[in-house]
């Protein structure tokens, strides 16, 4: 039997497609040149600009700042949220799904808009803290759309059964619900963390002073900046760190598992 | 035990996030909000600024003049110092969003360039002061483009064709086909609209595209032969490129400039007074113009710039070419008539 080559030259092409424009930024962020147009030899130089750049650096933790806590609030909301609407029937079923999917359909500018207007119009002074609210509010629907999946398949039985066997609701939760349903939960917490750090539209209205993005700071570089490939070697770094966080847990992960 | 790992993480949150909000609650001294492009301003010289004045500068930014705008209109506060294009800033005062300036606070007013003040649309710097500027022109490969002549007829050259770009900016854009008839960037005569609208037409035959970013790089790597472009982004691709040269056309061109204002909302108005006139000072300017590499309108600063720069006549306009040079200013109700010919000319095959 011959195999067909076509799933391979597939998928060859598909991590090209993925992979190979990340390669092109890390090379770059080694090159002398600064419209990265040329090769003009390998340096370090815009590590060390980087190293220098206090913005960068306020924008990155932001960033972060902001990415942690509206996934962490996002994961035990968007939680609770789907279990809501997966165990009990309301007449108003039909509209908290559909409150629920607003946020993944609205687009990003009204969103924005909305939001800032409605911050002005309760005298709320913009700044980290309605950021975060305004991210919270579109991660909670990715991680409850995605834990409403992994409900789908969930079998209720388990539970009746361990309220049979004398379990209370804190024990149901913590030892049957929360451990099947992680996969799920960490699952939309990924989903949302990324979704928060890409964000521009929205963050741009609801952002205050010293409340700065990396995504708002990289565009507004792009206008006057001389330092652009700066963000190649933050890049670069992200990178390097993501890979070594996922080595890491990959690891720690193989060693608690026989216990 | 299966849910540990769950908690670990949660934990590990928490602590995470408490160690980095840590520094966010440090905060008794005074502090200056600035909302300005990245880069705009030389980090050092904010670190100075913080040292002698015992404060914080914090600095937000933005990508666009409408985007600031816009969000500063909904009613967005806490922003004591704003960098607006000169036409953005007209267009706030006009709202009267803006707080005129203390002179008295301002003793480096002195070294502003008067010869651009006599363009400026705020001459007497009641509400703004400019910070840096750039002329509008052309830059080309010299080595590609044959027989290159200092004018906006070049986009007329089919040899080019498919190889040259044009700013997607429609009052750039429509500023270099009035200029080439000969009429003001600003004119709001419709005659001289729609023949200079008839003139992009022609010219877009030859371009490969309206670009606003991509042709710095697109002229270093070669790709484009000919562009037109802002002064301060040009001189940057030149640093790259040696072959790179850059005109400002003899028939004049757009010069536009970004200002300091104090929005009415401000908190730190004397802070903010305080930095305008820290920027102002010959050396502090002449480091900013390194940094950045545009130009500050400030004379007392021009000797302390390196003399390539000084004596470049692109950047530091003779003065017959200097006077057919103009401030994009505002144009009032025109605006509409302007979008509908831009939309013509984006629409022409």
């Amino acid at each position: 039997m011959k195999h067909s080559r076509l799933p391979l030259v597939t998928t060859l092409l598909v991590l090209i497609f993925f992979y190979l424009p990340i390669f092109v930024l890390v090379a770059n962020s080694f090159n002398a040149s600064r419209f990265s147009s040329s090769w003009d030899g390998f340096t370090f130089k815009w590590y060390g600009l980087l190293w220098h750049n206090r913005d960068i650096w306020q924008a990155v933790r932001n960033t972060l700042v902001i990415g942690l806590s509206a996934t962490a609030t996002a994961m035990v909301l968007g939680t609770t949220g789907a279990l809501a609407l997966h165990r009990y029937r309301s007449r108003l079923q039909a509209a908290h799904y559909g409150l629920l999917w607003m946020p993944l359909v609205v687009p990003d500018i009204l969103m924005g808009m909305s939001m800032l207007l409605f911050f002005v119009a309760i005298g709320r002074q913009l700044g980290l803290v309605t950021v975060l609210i305004a991210h919270v509010t579109f991660c909670i629907s990715y991680v409850a759309m995605v834990v409403l999946a992994r409900l789908q398949d969930f079998d209720d039985a388990i539970l009746e059964a361990a309220q049979d066997l004398g379990a209370d609701w804190w024990t149901i939760t913590w030892r049957i619900l929360v451990p099947l349903l992680a996969p799920g939960i960490i699952a939309g917490g990924l989903l949302a963390f990324t979704l928060s750090i890409d964000d521009y539209v929205v963050t741009f209205f609801v952002a205050g002073t010293g409340s700065t993005t990396l995504p708002l700071q990289i565009y507004s570089m792009i206008k006057h900046s001389k330092q652009l490939p700066v963000i190649n070697a933050l890049s670069t770094l992200l990178l390097v760190v993501t890979f070594a966080a996922v080595y890491v847990s990959k690891h720690l992960l193989k060693e608690s598992t026989p216990s | 035990m299966k849910h540990s790992p769950v908690r670990t993480l949660v934990a590990g949150l928490i602590v995470g996030l408490l160690t980095v909000l840590s520094p966010a609650f440090a905060k008794d001294k005074p502090t200056l909000h600035i909302f300005t492009w990245a880069d705009y301003v030389k980090p050092e010289l904010v670190a100075a600024f913080e040292k002698a004045h015992d404060c914080t500068v914090v600095i937000d930014t933005y990508d666009s003049n409408e985007a600031m705008y816009a969000k500063l209109k909904a009613g967005a506060t806490g922003y004591d110092l704003l960098f607006p294009s000169s036409y953005m800033v007209k267009v706030m005062y006009d709202q009267g969003m803006l707080q005129e300036l203390d002179h008295a606070k301002l003793p480096n007013l002195v070294h502003v360039d008067p010869d651009y003040l006599k363009k400026a649309l705020d001459a007497k710097m009641g509400h703004s002061v400019p910070y840096m500027l750039t002329n509008t022109g052309i830059g080309y490969l010299k080595s590609k483009v044959k027989d290159f002549q200092p004018t906006w007829a070049m986009f007329d050259r089919a040899d080019l064709a498919g190889r040259v770009t044009m700013l997607n900016d429609m009052r750039e854009a429509f500023g270099a086909a009035l200029k080439s008839l000969g009429y003001s960037i600003n004119t709001t005569d419709p005659k001289q609209l729609e023949a200079a609208r008839d003139v992009l037409i022609r010219w877009k035959k030859n371009l490969a595209k309206f670009e606003n970013e991509q042709y710095k790089t697109g002229l270093a790597s070669g790709e484009f032969l000919m562009v037109q472009g802002y002064s301060g982004d040009i001189q940057q691709a030149m640093e790259d490129n040696k072959d790179i040269g850059f005109v400002v056309p003899k028939e004049g061109t757009s010069i536009s400039c970004d200002d300091m204002v104090i929005p009415k909302t401000a908190t730190n108005v004397d802070l903010a007074t305080a930095f305008i006139n820290d920027m102002l000072d010959p050396k502090v300017s002449a480091e900013n113009i390194d940094f950045i590499g545009y130009i500050a309108p400030n004379k007392d600063a021009y000797p302390l710039i390196s003399e390539d720069l000084r004596n470049d006549p692109n950047i530091f306009l003779p003065p017959a070419l200097s006077a057919k040079c103009e401030i994009i200013g505002d144009i009032g109700e025109s605006l509409k008539l302007y979008t509908k010919l831009w939309d013509e000319v984006k629409a022409a095959k």
